[in-house]
């Protein structure tokens, strides 16, 4: 139960029910603690005692706060003791005082790194978990304080050690003291080598906590009055401004360049045409007209048939026959019924299309009103 | 002394009205910053670009141009200044320590909305420059548009969509810190 009670010793209460129950409700062992002194109860609530709780935290070195006093005791005491020390007669009280400087000095040593950790853990912490600037500040100042006393009793160690107490140190002639002393004068090297480490840490922190909360204060000011729309009455905002030309306050700019026609008509172009093709997709769709539908009337087949007179059938027969042209035509067999006029025609087409292969006369000869040359076919070509 | 042969690529970005920051995580970009960190060569290049009406002006760990006579007005300017004080108050109220170098992912401003009244009226006050409804859309928008957008802050981490401030943040800063309250003013500011 005690060992929670010590975990928990943060915790600004620890309930009288919880302990009860930690020890299976047996009451007794907690009067018995409160008895003697142990615990204090307070109302439904119980602590540790301060006597104890400073004990355990010294024995299991944990103490969160830093306690130069302690080691400022510590020192005093060595210096007691030495001065016992070089006035007893006494060997063998002489040596008890030795002892007690030995484990004193062994103490000391130890403290002091013990108390540097504690203090570094402690600025780290302050600096990144408290949330309020002012404490924080006061804090770290504090702390500050408090490695500038470790400081000074390192040094003062260390003055004890090399010289004001040099004759207890040359006439204790012991193995034992020599090698702690040079140990302790090894670790307060260490300590203060990790000191101005630490020192130099705080003082960073408080100057950054500094300008951030100076400048978290002003901007809170900017902001309330900006947004009270007087940041401009109020403050050299214009002429600030007027001032600042940078680049930021401006638009993007943009460069339109016009495209190198001859760099288009490359083939690593025409990609990046198709590409840009594709995306300029309007959403207006071109309106098609559509005709009208053809009607029946347009897709019925009709057929009109005509006889066609073949002039080449015409010759050849008329080659073949040795009558004249004329009276030939008058006398053909046509395909269809051809009237006198029509035949006339013929005769006349006959003579056009093919003069060459006829024989067309001088002689002339009649047949109703119709003056007609006589044409025979050519002799040469039959 | 000639120009290094970046010089392009660093008025490519300048120009734009971005910044060249020494803690991006783009490694390109770090590079430059580098470049023209380098000996001489700001000197260089702040006489190369002074020849095309440019000023390369150097900030803490961040570079950017400016003009000898500004394109945009008053008006402009003062509206983009305003933008920016609401963005750094909403992002500064959301954690006092966000700076150059912090990280943060938006899911984890969304949870603080909830617990968070103040927090969650600056960001619908901040709805008059993102014009988005949602809590979701309008920090999106804040970050992505806004802050991303204009380089104070990068996505560093695509899996975890977490954002690095970028040291360019430090310009907003000294910006709000160079303007000027009078005292008497202060005196009126209720705490």
């Amino acid at each position: 139960m005690l060992s929670e009670m010590f975990e928990k010793r943060k915790l600004l209460s620890y309930k009288y029910d919880h302990a009860l129950e930690l020890l299976d409700d047996n009451q007794d062992i907690i009067q018995l603690l409160i008895s003697k002194e142990v615990i204090n109860q307070n109302g439904s609530y119980v602590e540790i005692d301060e006597t104890f709780l400073d004990f355990f935290e010294q024995i299991l070195e944990v103490n969160e706060v830093i306690n130069t006093a302690y080691i400022n005791d510590n020192f005093e005491e060595v210096k007691h003791n030495i001065l016992y020390y070089l006035q007893e007669n006494s060997e063998s009280r002489k040596n008890s005082y030795l002892k007690a400087v030995k484990s004193t000095l062994k103490k000391i040593g130890r403290i002091t790194i013990r108390n540097i950790v504690d203090l570094k853990r402690n600025v780290e912490n302050t600096f990144k978990t408290e949330p309020n600037f002012k404490v924080k500040l006061t804090k770290l100042e504090n702390q500050k304080k408090k490695l500038t006393d470790i400081k000074n009793l390192i040094q003062q160690t260390e003055l004890l050690i090399t010289e004001d107490e040099r004759t207890f140190f040359a006439t204790a002639l012991d193995e034992e003291l020599r090698s702690i002393s040079t140990n302790l004068q090894l670790q307060l090297r260490e300590s203060r080598h990790n000191l101005i480490e630490t020192q130099k840490q705080i003082v960073e922190f408080i100057n950054q906590i500094k300008s951030q909360s100076e400048f978290i204060e002003k901007l809170r000011q900017i902001k309330y009055l900006k947004d009270q729309f007087e940041i401009r009455a109020k403050t050299n905002i214009n002429a600030l401004l007027l001032e600042a030309n940078a680049l930021a306050f401006e638009k993007k700019p943009s460069y339109p360049l016009q495209l190198s026609l001859e760099g288009l008509q490359g083939d690593a172009v025409y990609e990046s045409i198709l590409k840009i093709n594709r995306k300029v997709k309007t959403k207006i769709k071109p309106f098609v007209l559509i005709a009208d539908s053809i009607s029946e009337e347009y897709l019925e087949v009709e057929t009109e048939e005509e006889i066609h007179i073949n002039m080449d059938e015409v010759r050849n027969n008329f080659a073949a026959s040795g009558n004249h042209l004329f009276d030939f035509i008058q006398q053909y067999q046509f395909p269809r019924e051809v009237t006198y006029e029509e035949r006339v025609t013929v005769y006349c087409q006959m003579i056009s299309m093919y003069e060459n292969d006829l024989e067309i006369t001088e002689k002339y000869s009649r047949h109703d009103t119709i003056e007609y040359a006589m044409v025979h076919p050519k002799r040469s070509r039959l | 002394m000639n120009a290094p042969k970046q010089t392009a690529e660093i008025f490519d970005i300048l120009s734009k009205g971005q910044f060249i920051c020494s803690n991006s995580s783009n490694e390109r970009i770090r590079k430059l910053f580098d470049i023209i960190a380098e000996n001489g060569n700001f000197e260089t290049l702040q006489d190369y670009f002074s020849a095309i009406n440019f000023v390369l002006e150097e900030g803490d760990e961040y570079y950017y141009l400016s003009r000898f006579e500004s394109k945009a007005d008053l008006e402009r300017k003062i509206e983009t200044a305003f933008r920016w004080i609401d963005i750094v108050d909403f992002f500064k109220s959301y954690d006092t320590s966000f700076t150059s170098g912090s990280r943060f992912q938006p899911s984890d401003i969304l949870v603080k909305l909830n617990v968070d009244a103040v927090l969650k009226d600056k960001l619908d006050g901040l709805k008059r420059w993102s014009k988005k409804e949602t809590y979701k859309e309008n920090l999106e928008h804040i970050i992505t548009k806004m802050l991303c957008a204009e380089g104070f802050a990068e996505l560093e981490n695509e899996i975890f969509n977490e954002y690095k401030v970028l040291s360019s943040f430090n310009y907003l800063e000294e910006l709000i810190n160079s303007i000027n309250i009078p005292e008497e003013v202060q005196d009126e500011i209720p705490e």
